[in-house]
């Protein structure tokens, strides 16, 4: 059976989104940019129900 | 046996194939459910930096350095540099005299993994031997090797013959 890889293709651009934010939130925090930290990790948790969603949409494709 | 030997066979879901044990382990949708509990992580990992951030916007930490003394005037030669702990005796900093009346400190923990930056007199320039970081010791801005982040600078007075620590300046933004 043919299957969609659409949501896997998805989940990766999500995960390397999430290390993106990482990163910067922790270097922007030893700059002392704590706005900029502040933002790179809410941009990071918004990220996990947005992979849930896409989760929940794309198992049964 | 006799199951197998009709065509197609009396079953749905597409498993007849599969022989090993752990086979559908990580299969699509195996694989979708690592990539969403690795989201998770991401996430709650970058909490504390993001209520520690949060904390020091809010004004909840306002930083004040106490003075302190490191060193004789006399005691420190030109070109030397004396190794001291500022603000906290966990923080370790460098301090240079590069002229009669011109002093650097910086917090010497390497921007890089936080090897300890050590003061080369005959090449001028801050070095981290773990990976061949050089920093500038006029600005402490990195100038070769993996570090990207200048050197945190302790401000620094002469009060009575002795050099007192003030304060460590924050990043320009």
């Amino acid at each position: 059976m043919k299957r969609s890889y659409r949501g896997v293709i998805l989940l990766c651009a999500v995960l390397f989104l999430n290390i993106i934010f990482t990163q910067k939130a922790i270097h922007q925090y030893y700059y002392e940019d704590y706005t900029a930290t502040v933002i790179y990790a809410i941009l990071n948790i918004i990220l996990f129900p947005i992979a849930l969603f896409i989760y929940h949409k794309e198992k049964n494709v | 046996m006799d199951k197998n030997n009709k065509i197609p066979f009396d079953e749905d879901n597409y498993t007849h194939n599969i022989n090993k044990n752990n086979e559908r382990k990580l299969d699509r949708r195996g694989f979708m459910k690592t990539m969403v509990g690795a989201a998770g992580l991401f996430a709650v990992s970058t909490l504390p930096w993001g209520s520690i951030a949060a904390t020091e916007l809010m004004g909840l930490r306002e930083k004040k350095y106490p003075k302190k003394e490191i060193i004789d005037v006399k005691k420190l030669n030109i070109g030397d540099a004396f190794e001291f702990a500022y603000p906290t005796d966990h923080d370790s900093a460098l301090l240079i005299r590069l002229g009669e009346n011109e002093y650097k400190a910086y917090q010497n923990a390497c921007t890089h993994l936080r090897c300890p930056v050590f003061w080369e007199q005959s090449k001028s320039e801050l070095v981290c031997p773990c990976h061949h970081g050089f920093f500038d010791v006029k600005t402490g801005s990195p100038t070769a090797g993996p570090p990207r982040r200048p050197l945190p600078e302790i401000t620094i007075q002469v009060e009575a013959g002795k050099i007192v620590a003030t304060g460590v300046k924050r990043y320009e933004t």
